[in-house]
C-alpha cells in the first residue's frame, strides 16, 4: 500500500484506494497565503465564533474573575481582590484530594463499560437483522432522557423499601435482606455508576455506528480474502479506520462525565457523608454555601485539569496513529 | 437545498415573531414582580388567587407572580436581586435574610409600612420576626414552622401504650417495639440526609432545656455551646438508638421529602416534622385519617422541650422601583382574610391573633399545636442563629458528621467535640 | 457487508443484544407502571409487575396544575430552532476545520473543548446580566441565542470528523466538473452526510430539549417555561410522591422518545443507504 509521509494520509476512507490518495497529493494541500482563502476561512469560521465567544467565553472569563476574589454571597460588602488565596485553601483542604479520587472512580467506572458495550453494540448492529430499526430506536432511548430525570428514576427503583431492583435481587434468591443502596458509601457509588453506564452507552453507538458507515466495503473484502480472522479485522482494519471517531468520543465522554453532576444530584446529592460527591457537585455545594470564590478557584482547576489532561490524550492518541503508519 | 433554506428562514421568522415584546402599557397602571422561593404547585395556586383579589381591589397594580422551581429559586432570586432588575416583591425566608439584607438587597419597609393599620393584629411573634436586630423590617413572616410528632395511633395501641410518647425516651421504647423489618414496619422515619443536624440539635436541645439562653438556641446561660453540656452525650446516645434499633436502614439519606413519604407510605410509625406536613400526610393513600395523630414535640429528661422557631416571609427589593405598590401588596397578604387564606391553605402556624380561635387550629392534628401554645413554660420556643452567614456551611458540615456517626464512621463524643469547636470560633471571631 | 458469522458468535451477538435491550428498556417500562398504578398501590407488598388495576389518576393530577401544552409548544420552539440554526453554523465550521489548514485551527479545535470543560455556575452570573442589559430576559428568542451558543462546540467537533471521514476524492471531483467550493459543499457533500447532520441535529436537539439551569436562570413568567422547567418545579415540590413524579417523568421522556423513534428511523436509513462509502 502506498503511502504518503502527509499527515492525512491518516484518513481512514483512504486506506486501501491508493488512487485517491495520490491523487490528494497532486492537489495543493497547503497552498500559500492567500487573502481570498484567508477570508474565505474567516467567513464560514466567522458565525461559530461570534457565538461561542458572546454567549460562553465572555461570561466565562467574566466570571472567573470571581476566583481571585473575596467573593461569598453571604456578604458582598467586600468583594476585594485576594490573588491566589481560594486556590490554595482549595490545595490546603484534604477534603479536596478524596472527592478527586471519587471522581477518578466515577470516570473510570463509568467509561470503560460504556465504551465497551457501546462498540459491541455498534459493531452487531452492522449486521442486517429483521428489526433493527426498531432495536435501534429503542436502545437509543436513554440518550434522549435527562440526567435529572434519569437520577430519579434510578433512585425509585434502587429504593431500600420499595424499589425493584432489591426485589429482583430477593427474587432471584441472592439477596435475603433489602440492601439500603444509596444509604451506604460503597453501594451508592455503585447505584450511580451503573445508572450512568445506562445512560451513555448509547452515545458510544451512535457515534461510533456512524463512523463505522464510512469504512468501505472492500476493506472488509480484501481483508477476507486475505484470510484475516474476526479478532484481526477488528484491531487491523475497523479500529484504525475509526481511530479519530473513537479517539474523540472517548475524550469528549471523559470531559463530560468528569462535569456531570445530575445523576449524582438526583440520586444521592453526594451522600451519604460526602462520600460520592465528585468534584464537580462538591463545587456546587460549595455555591451553595455561597462561597462562589472558592467555587470558581475549583471550576479553574477543573478546566486546567481536563485541559492538561486532554493536550496529553491528544498527544498520546496522535503518536500512536504515527507509529502504526 | 433550497428547501432546507426556506425551512430555516420560516423558522427564524416563526422565533422572532413568537418572541415580540408586549407593547408598553402608559395609562399608569404599574407592574410589580413577585418572586417566589418555596415553590409548590398548589401553593402557587393559592398565590395567584390572592393575587387576583388584591389586583381587584387595586385595579392600577398588576402583579407578575414568578415561581421557579425550588430547587433553584434562592439562586435565581439571588441573581435577580444581583443584576437589580424585574423584581419587586420577593419570598425572604429567615436563612437568607441574613446575606441578602448584608449585601444591601433588602429595601427596609419601616416607612412605608409605618401607618400600616396591620400591625396590631399580628402575633407577638410576628412582630419579633418583622424587625432585624438593626430595627429594618427587611420581611413580614408570613406564617411559622414548628415541630411536633406525627404518629401511628393504631400502630401504638397495637402494642399497648395507652399514650403517643411525650419524650424521647418513650419514643426510643415505643418506636423500637413497632420495629419489624421482616414486614416492612419500621418505628421512626430517621432524618439523616439533608438537614439531619436539624432534629440532631431539637434532642439536644430538649436535654439541655434548663439552662439553654433563650435568644441563641446553640448557647447554654453560661455563654458555652450546648454541645459542650454532659447532657448532649446523653441526648445523642438516644438518638442515635432510635436510628439503630427502631429506623429504616436507608433513613441515613432520608431528608424532608423521604421521610414524609415514609410516613405517608405507612412504612414508618413516627415522623417528627413541620405543620405544612399536615397537609401531605393527609391526602395520604395509604394511611387514613383515623389511622395518625400529632402529638406535642418531645421532651428531654427535665419534661422540657426546646421549639425551634423557623419563617419566611414578603419583602422588597431594593432595586424596585415601585416600593409603594409593593409594600401595598405585602400590607395585602398579611392582613385579614388573605393571611388566613394562606396559613391554611398552607398548613402553617398563623401570624395574626385569634386566627388560632379558628377551629381549623383547635381540631385533628392541630391539636398539639394549641397545646404547646398554651404551655409556653414547658414547650419553650428559642430562637436559632439561623441567620449567620455561615448557617449553610454550618448545614452542610454538620449534616455530613451527622451522617459519618450512623455510618459509624465517628463517634458521638466526637461529633460533639467538633461542633462544639465549631461554634465557639465562629462566635469568638464576631 | 461482514463475513459470515459462526453459529456460537451469533448465539453470542443475539444473547447480548437481548439482554441490553431488556436492561435498556425496564426502567422506562418501570417507570410508566409505576405511574400507571392507583396512588397507594406502589407501597403495596409484593411489589406488582403488571397491576392489577390501572389508573390515570397521577396524570389527572398533573393536568390539573399545570399548563402543560404551553410548556411543550416553548421547548418545541427552542430546540427546533436553536437546534437547526446551530447545525446550520456549525456545518460551516466544521467544514473549514476538517478541510483546511491554517494556524489558529488547533487553537480553534481547542478552545471548542475548552467549551465543555467549563462549569456553568461560572458563567451563569455574568451571562444573566448581560442579557439582562440586552432586554432578552425571560425572552424566547434570549434563550434560542444562548443555546445555539451552547450546542455550536461539540455539534462543530462531531460533524467535523463525519467530514473526515468523507472522501476529499468526492468534493474534488464535483470541482473539476467546475462546481464552486461553497457549491461542492452543498451539492456533494451534505447529501453524503446526511445521516451525520441529523444525528448531529438530534445531539442539539436533545441538549436544548433537556437543559434546566439556562433555562431555570432566564426565564420568568409561566408562559414562557420549558418542560424541564416545569417538572424540575413539580417533581422537586412533590415530596417524593413517586406516582406523580413518575407520570410526570413519563410526560417528559415521551415527546423525546417519539422524536428518537422517528429519526433513528431516518438515521437508520442514511446510515444503511451507503452513501457514504468511500
Amino acid at each position: 500500500m502506498t503511502r504518503s509521509t502527509s499527515e492525512r494520509v491518516e484518513r481512514p476512507s483512504r486506506l486501501g484506494s491508493a488512487p485517491p490518495a495520490n491523487m490528494a497529493d497532486t492537489r495543493p494541500r497547503k497552498p500559500a497565503f492567500t487573502t481570498r482563502r484567508g477570508l474565505g476561512i474567516a467567513a464560514f469560521m466567522a458565525p461559530a465564533v461570534l457565538f461561542v465567544v458572546v454567549f460562553i467565553y465572555y461570561p466565562m472569563i467574566s466570571g472567573s474573575q470571581m476566583a481571585f476574589r473575596n467573593w461569598n454571597l453571604t456578604d458582598l460588602t467586600d468583594t476585594s481582590w485576594v490573588g491566589f488565596k481560594n486556590f490554595q485553601a482549595m490545595f490546603a483542604d484534604p477534603v479536596f484530594y478524596t472527592v478527586l479520587g471519587h471522581t477518578a472512580v466515577w470516570v473510570a467506572g463509568s467509561i470503560v463499560p460504556q465504551f465497551v458495550i457501546g462498540f459491541a453494540i455498534a459493531l452487531w448492529l452492522r449486521r442486517h437483522f429483521r428489526f433493527r430499526g426498531l432495536y435501534q430506536a429503542l436502545i437509543f432511548f436513554p440518550w434522549a432522557i435527562s440526567g435529572f430525570l434519569i437520577g430519579i428514576l434510578f433512585r425509585w427503583m434502587f429504593n431500600s423499601e420499595f424499589g425493584v431492583i432489591n426485589d429482583l435481587l430477593s427474587k432471584a434468591g441472592l439477596i435475603d435482606q433489602p440492601i439500603p443502596w444509596l444509604a451506604d458509601p460503597k453501594t451508592a457509588m455503585i447505584a450511580i455508576t451503573v445508572a450512568n453506564v445506562w445512560y451513555g452507552v448509547t452515545f458510544f453507538t451512535i457515534m461510533i455506528l456512524a463512523a463505522l458507515q464510512s469504512i468501505p466495503d472492500e476493506l472488509y473484502e480484501a481483508a477476507s480474502l486475505d484470510g484475516a480472522g474476526k479478532a484481526r479485522t477488528l484491531f487491523q482494519i475497523t479500529v484504525p479506520s475509526i481511530r479519530a471517531t473513537l479517539s474523540l468520543t472517548v475524550l469528549l465522554r471523559v470531559i463530560w462525565i468528569f462535569n456531570f453532576p445530575d445523576i449524582i444530584f438526583g440520586m444521592t446529592g453526594g451522600g451519604p457523608s460526602n462520600e460520592t460527591h465528585i468534584v464537580t457537585t462538591w463545587m456546587i455545594s460549595i455555591t451553595q454555601q455561597g462561597d462562589y470564590g472558592k467555587a470558581s478557584a475549583t471550576g479553574l482547576i477543573v478546566v486546567t485539569m481536563l485541559l492538561v489532561f486532554s493536550v496529553f490524550y491528544l498527544m498520546a492518541t496522535r503518536e500512536k496513529k504515527g507509529a502504526k503508519s | 437545498m433550497r428547501r432546507r433554506k426556506a425551512t430555516f428562514a420560516l423558522g427564524l421568522a416563526t422565533a422572532m415573531a413568537l418572541t415580540g415584546c408586549a407593547a408598553g402599557v402608559s395609562d399608569g397602571t404599574v407592574t410589580i414582580h413577585m418572586v417566589e422561593s418555596l415553590t409548590n404547585p398548589t401553593r402557587t395556586a393559592v398565590l395567584k388567587t390572592l393575587i387576583a383579589q388584591f389586583e381587584k381591589q387595586n385595579p392600577k397594580i398588576k402583579v407578575d407572580l414568578i415561581s421557579p422551581p425550588t430547587d433553584q429559586a434562592d439562586q435565581k432570586i439571588q441573581q435577580m436581586l444581583q443584576s437589580g432588575t424585574g423584581i419587586d416583591a420577593l419570598e425572604v425566608r429567615d436563612i437568607t435574610a441574613g446575606p441578602w439584607s448584608t449585601n444591601g438587597w433588602l429595601y427596609d419597609m419601616s416607612k412605608e409600612l409605618q401607618s400600616w393599620s396591620g400591625w396590631k393584629n399580628l402575633t407577638e411573634n410576628a412582630i419579633k420576626y418583622s424587625k432585624d436586630a438593626k430595627g429594618r423590617t427587611d420581611y413580614i413572616p408570613y406564617g411559622f414552622y414548628g415541630l411536633s410528632l406525627f404518629y401511628r395511633t393504631d400502630l401504638v395501641a397495637k402494642k399497648g401504650f395507652k399514650n403517643p410518647p411525650a419524650s424521647w425516651d418513650d419514643l426510643l421504647t415505643q418506636a423500637t417495639a413497632i420495629q419489624d423489618p421482616s414486614n416492612h414496619q419500621y418505628g421512626y422515619a430517621f432524618r439523616g440526609g439533608t438537614n439531619a443536624n436539624s432534629n440532631a440539635v431539637a434532642v439536644i436541645e430538649a436535654y439541655v432545656a434548663d439552662k439553654i439562653d433563650l435568644d441563641n438556641g446553640f448557647k447554654l446561660t453560661d455563654g458555652r455551646t450546648i454541645f459542650s453540656a454532659p447532657e448532649a452525650l446523653n441526648a445523642l446516645n438516644t438518638y442515635f438508638k432510635l436510628f439503630k434499633q427502631a429506623s429504616p436502614p436507608s433513613s441515613v439519606a432520608w431528608g424532608y421529602p423521604e421521610m414524609v413519604e415514609g410516613f405517608s407510605n405507612g412504612s414508618t410509625a413516627f415522623l417528627l416534622q413541620d405543620p405544612e406536613v399536615i397537609a401531605t400526610v393527609g391526602q395520604s393513600q395509604v394511611i387514613n385519617k383515623s389511622q395518625w395523630a400529632t402529638a406535642p414535640l418531645l421532651t428531654g429528661p427535665s419534661g422540657k422541650a426546646i421549639q425551634p422557631v423557623a419563617t419566611a416571609g414578603w419583602g422588597t427589593a431594593a432595586s424596585s422601583k415601585h416600593k409603594a405598590e409593593t409594600a401595598k401588596l405585602i400590607e395585602f397578604l398579611s392582613q385579614g382574610e388573605a393571611s388566613t387564606t394562606f396559613t391554611k391553605e398552607n398548613s402553617l402556624v398563623p401570624i395574626l391573633q385569634g386566627a388560632s380561635e379558628d377551629t381549623f387550629y383547635k381540631t385533628g392534628p392541630w391539636a398539639s399545636y394549641l397545646t404547646m401554645t398554651e404551655n409556653p413554660s414547658k414547650y419553650i420556643t428559642v430562637t436559632q442563629p439561623r441567620s449567620s452567614s455561615w448557617w449553610t456551611e454550618w448545614i452542610q458540615k454538620s449534616d455530613a458528621e451527622v451522617q459519618k456517626v450512623l455510618l459509624g464512621k465517628m463517634t458521638p463524643e466526637e461529633l460533639l467535640a467538633s461542633w462544639d469547636t465549631y461554634w465557639t470560633e465562629k462566635w469568638k471571631g464576631q | 457487508m461482514i463475513n459470515k458469522e459462526s453459529i456460537a458468535g451469533r448465539i453470542v451477538r443475539i444473547a447480548f443484544l437481548a439482554m441490553w435491550l431488556v436492561i435498556t428498556v425496564f426502567p422506562l417500562y418501570w417507570i410508566t407502571i409505576t405511574s400507571l398504578k392507583i396512588p397507594g398501590a406502589i407501597f403495596k407488598f409484593p411489589i406488582a409487575y403488571w397491576p392489577d388495576e390501572f389508573s390515570l389518576q397521577n396524570y389527572a393530577g398533573l393536568f390539573s396544575k399545570a399548563q402543560f401544552g404551553v410548556y411543550l409548544g416553548n421547548s418545541l420552539i427552542v430546540a427546533t430552532v436553536a437546534g437547526t440554526v446551530a447545525t446550520a453554523i456549525s456545518i460551516l465550521s466544521a467544514y473549514v476545520l476538517a478541510r483546511f489548514e491554517f494556524r489558529s485551527k488547533t487553537a480553534l479545535l481547542m478552545a471548542a473543548l475548552v467549551t465543555q470543560m467549563i462549569p456553568s455556575f461560572i458563567a451563569l452570573g455574568p451571562l444573566y446580566m448581560m442579557m439582562t442589559q440586552l432586554g432578552l430576559v425571560d425572552n424566547r428568542f434570549g434563550l434560542i441565542l444562548v443555546y445555539i451558543a451552547v450546542c455550536i462546540p461539540f455539534c462543530t467537533v462531531m460533524l467535523r470528523g463525519f467530514f473526515e471521514n468523507v472522501p476529499d476524492a468526492l468534493e474534488e471531483a464535483a470541482m473539476v466538473d467546475g462546481c464552486s467550493r461553497f457549491g461542492a459543499l452543498f451539492r456533494v457533500l451534505l447529501p453524503v452526510m446526511r445521516p451525520g447532520i441529523v444525528a448531529a441535529f438530534i445531539f442539539n436537539f436533545v441538549n436544548c430539549w433537556n437543559e434546566l439551569f439556562l433555562s431555570v436562570t432566564l426565564m420568568n413568567s409561566d408562559t414562557n417555561k420549558t418542560i424541564p422547567t416545569a417538572l424540575n418545579g413539580f417533581i422537586s415540590s412533590f415530596n417524593i410522591d413517586w406516582g406523580s413524579m413518575s407520570a410526570a417523568a413519563v410526560l417528559t421522556i415521551v415527546p423525546t422518545m417519539a422524536l428518537f423513534a422517528f429519526a433513528s428511523r431516518y438515521i437508520v436509513q442514511g446510515l444503511t443507504s451507503g452513501a457514504v462509502k468511500g
